[in-house]
C-alpha cells in the first residue's frame, strides 16, 4: 500500500493538470502529434526506398558532394592567382563557399521536389489533386515523403569544406562559433526553402514551371558564396535584407572569422539572422497558402 | 538535304514556342552575368593581367559563357536519353534518312533559336554596358558567329554520345552525377582554363570540352582565333565518326523496354 501511494498519487495529479488544460488546447497537442508522427513516418518510408538501392544512393551522394568538392577547387585555383578578393583570402571565401553548400544541400533534401520541373509534373499529371484530398497537409506530404538522402552528401561535403577552411583560416573553433556555423546553415537553408515555396506558388500559378525559382536558389547561394562588398549596394540590399540568404550566410561567417563587415552590414546583426530568417519563410509559407488556393486541376 | 534543312526549321520553330522560358532564361543568365562581373571586377582591382587575360577578356569570358549556357545545358538535356529508355526512340529508328544528320538538323535548329533569343541579345546588352573585348571587323564576327555555331554543334554531338549510355544502363542519370562535376570544371564553366594549374590545363586543352566555352571566348578576345576554331573543327569531325560509331553499335544491341 506505501509503495502504491505514490504512484497513485503521481496519477491523479497528472489527471488534474489535464483537467486544468483547456479541452482545445488537448486536442491541438494529440493532432500535432499525430501529424509529426504521420510526416516521420512518411519520410521514413522515403529514406528506406532511397536505401533499396544502396547503389544508386551512394552514387548519388557521392556525386551531390563532388560537385561542391569541384567548386571549392575552382575558388581555390581562381584566388591562387589573384591572391584575394574584397580582402578575403582563400580560406575565407571556401567558409562561404561550404556555408552556401551546406544550407543549399539541406533545403534541397526537404524541397527538391517543390523545384518547378518536379511540381509542375506533379501538376500536369494530376498528381497534386490526389494529394489535396489526404487528410495531411499538402506541403507536409509533399516533403516528407520526397525526402531525398542523397543532398545530404552536399550538406556534409559544404560542413566539410567549413570545417577545413575554418581550420586554414585559423578560426578558433569553440561552442559559440560552432553554435554560429550551424544558425547560418539552418537560417540560410530556410531563406532557400522559402524561395523554393515561392517558386512553387508560381509553378501552381502558370503550370509551366520556370526558370527564376532556380535562379533564386543557386544564384542566391552562389552570390552568397563571395564576400558581400564586391557587390553594388542594389544587389546587397536585395539579397541581405529582401531574400535575406546573404544575411545568414554572410554576417554569421563575420563573426566566426572575426573579421570586420563593410559599413551597413556590421557582424552585431549575426543576431538578426535567426529572426529574419524565421520572418522569410513565414513569408514562403504565406506564397505557398496562396498558390495552392488558387490551384487548379490541371491533369487527365 | 531539303529533308534536313527541314527538320532544322522545325526545330527552329518548336523552340521559338517557348517564349515565357527564352524571358525567365536571359533573365537568369543575367542574373549570373552580373554577379560573375562583380566577381571579376573586384579580382581585377589589385593586377592587370592574370595569366595572359585581362579585365576586358574575363568580362568577355563571362557574358559569352553565359549567352551559349543556354545552348549547351538545353532543356531538352534528357530527352534522347529517356526516349532511348522509354523505347521512343524505335520511332526515330524506323523513319527514313540518315538518323544522324536527322537529330543533329533538329538539335541545331533549336539551338540557332537559342543562339538568337538568348546569346545575341546577351552578347549585345552586355558590349554596350561593360568593356568587353568584341571583334569589331565584319570578318571576326562572321567567325564569332561560326565559332558559337560550332559549341552548338559539339554540344549536341558529346550529348548524344553522352545520351547513348541509355542503350547500357537504365540508370544514366547516376553516370551523368558522377561526370558534371568534372565536365563542369574542365570545360571552363566555372573559371577560365586559363587560370588552371599547368597540368589541369593540358588535360582540358585537349579535350572536346575547350570546343564549348573557352574556344568562342577565344575568338571574342581575337586571341589564336585561327587555332581555336581550327580545334573546334576537328573535334566536330572527331566526334561526328564517334557519335556514329557508338550510335551503329547501339543499333545492333537495341531492347525495347516499352510495351
Amino acid at each position: 500500500m506505501a509503495e502504491g501511494l505514490p504512484a497513485r498519487r503521481s496519477r491523479t495529479r497528472g489527471a488534474r493538470r489535464r483537467l486544468l488544460l483547456p479541452p482545445q488546447v488537448v486536442q491541438a497537442r494529440h493532432r500535432f502529434v499525430t501529424a509529426t508522427l504521420v510526416y516521420l513516418r512518411l519520410a521514413a518510408a522515403a529514406v528506406r526506398a532511397n536505401m533499396g538501392q544502396p547503389l544508386f544512393l551512394a552514387v548519388r551522394t557521392v556525386a551531390a558532394g563532388l560537385i561542391v568538392v569541384v567548386e571549392v577547387t575552382a575558388v581555390v585555383l581562381l584566388l591562387d592567382r589573384f591572391g584575394t578578393i574584397g580582402g578575403w583570402r582563400a580560406p575565407e571565401v571556401v567558409l562561404l563557399f561550404g556555408l552556401a553548400f551546406a544550407s543549399q544541400g539541406l533545403a534541397l533534401a526537404l524541397g527538391n521536389r517543390l523545384e518547378a520541373d518536379h511540381l509542375s509534373l506533379l501538376v500536369r499529371k494530376g498528381t497534386f489533386d490526389q494529394v489535396l484530398t489526404r487528410p495531411v497537409s499538402p506541403l507536409g506530404w509533399l516533403v516528407a515523403s520526397y525526402v531525398d538522402a542523397r543532398y545530404l552528401g552536399r550538406l556534409l561535403a559544404g560542413v566539410g569544406a567549413v570545417a577545413w577552411a575554418g581550420d586554414r583560416a585559423g578560426v578558433a573553433w569553440s561552442a559559440g562559433t560552432v553554435a554560429l556555423v550551424a544558425l547560418a546553415v539552418v537560417s540560410a537553408a530556410a531563406v532557400v526553402f522559402a524561395v523554393l515555396l515561392i517558386a512553387a506558388a508560381f509553378t501552381f500559378v502558370s503550370v509551366q514551371g520556370s526558370e527564376a525559382g532556380s535562379m533564386l536558389v543557386y544564384g542566391g547561394t552562389y552570390l552568397a558564396s563571395y564576400p558581400m562588398q564586391i557587390y553594388g549596394s542594389a544587389l546587397r540590399l536585395v539579397f541581405v535584407w529582401l531574400v535575406p540568404v546573404a544575411l545568414a550566410i554572410y554576417v554569421p561567417a563575420l563573426v566566426v572569422l572575426g573579421r570586420q563587415g563593410p559599413p551597413g552590414l556590421p557582424a552585431w546583426l549575426a543576431w538578426l539572422t535567426a529572426p529574419v530568417s524565421a520572418a522569410f519563410l513565414a513569408v514562403g509559407g504565406l506564397a505557398w497558402r496562396g498558390g495552392v488556393r488558387r490551384y487548379v486541376g490541371a491533369g487527365s | 538535304m531539303s529533308a534536313y534543312w527541314a527538320m532544322l526549321l522545325a526545330g527552329f520553330r518548336r523552340q521559338a514556342t517557348y517564349r515565357l522560358a527564352a524571358v525567365t532564361g536571359l533573365v537568369t543568365n543575367a542574373f549570373f552575368g552580373v554577379v560573375r562581373t562583380a566577381i571579376f571586377l573586384a579580382l581585377y582591382r589589385q593586377q592587370d593581367q592574370v595569366a595572359g587575360m585581362d579585365l576586358g577578356d574575363a568580362l568577355t569570358y563571362v557574358w559569352v559563357l553565359e549567352s551559349l549556357f543556354g545552348v549547351i545545358w538545353v532543356a531538352w538535356f534528357w530527352e534522347t536519353a529517356e526516349s532511348i529508355r522509354s523505347g521512343d526512340f524505335l520511332v526515330e529508328l524506323l523513319r527514313p534518312g540518315d538518323l544522324y544528320l536527322r537529330l543533329l538538323a533538329f538539335d541545331l535548329g533549336r539551338s540557332v533559336n537559342l543562339l538568337a533569343v538568348r546569346a545575341l541579345p546577351g552578347i549585345s546588352v552586355a558590349a554596350l554596358l561593360l568593356p568587353l573585348r568584341l571583334p569589331a571587323s565584319p570578318a571576326g564576327l562572321a567567325l564569332l558567329a561560326l565559332s558559337l555555331l560550332l559549341a552548338a554543334v559539339v554540344g549536341f554531338q558529346l550529348r548524344l554520345l553522352f545520351s547513348l549510355a541509355a542503350f547500357w544502363t537504365p540508370d544514366y542519370r547516376s553516370l551523368w552525377a558522377l561526370l558534371f562535376p568534372v565536365i563542369w570544371l574542365l570545360s571552363g564553366f566555372m573559371v577560365p582554363i586559363e587560370y588552371f594549374p599547368a597540368v589541369l590545363r593540358v588535360v582540358a586543352e585537349a579535350s572536346p570540352l575547350a570546343a564549348l566555352v573557352m574556344a568562342p571566348v577565344r575568338v571574342a578576345t581575337g586571341r589564336s582565333v585561327a587555332l581555336a576554331v581550327a580545334g573546334q573543327l576537328l573535334w566536330v569531325a572527331a566526334l561526328w565518326l564517334a557519335g556514329r560509331w557508338v550510335l551503329a553499335l547501339a543499333n545492333r544491341r537495341l531492347v525495347v523496354h516499352g510495351g
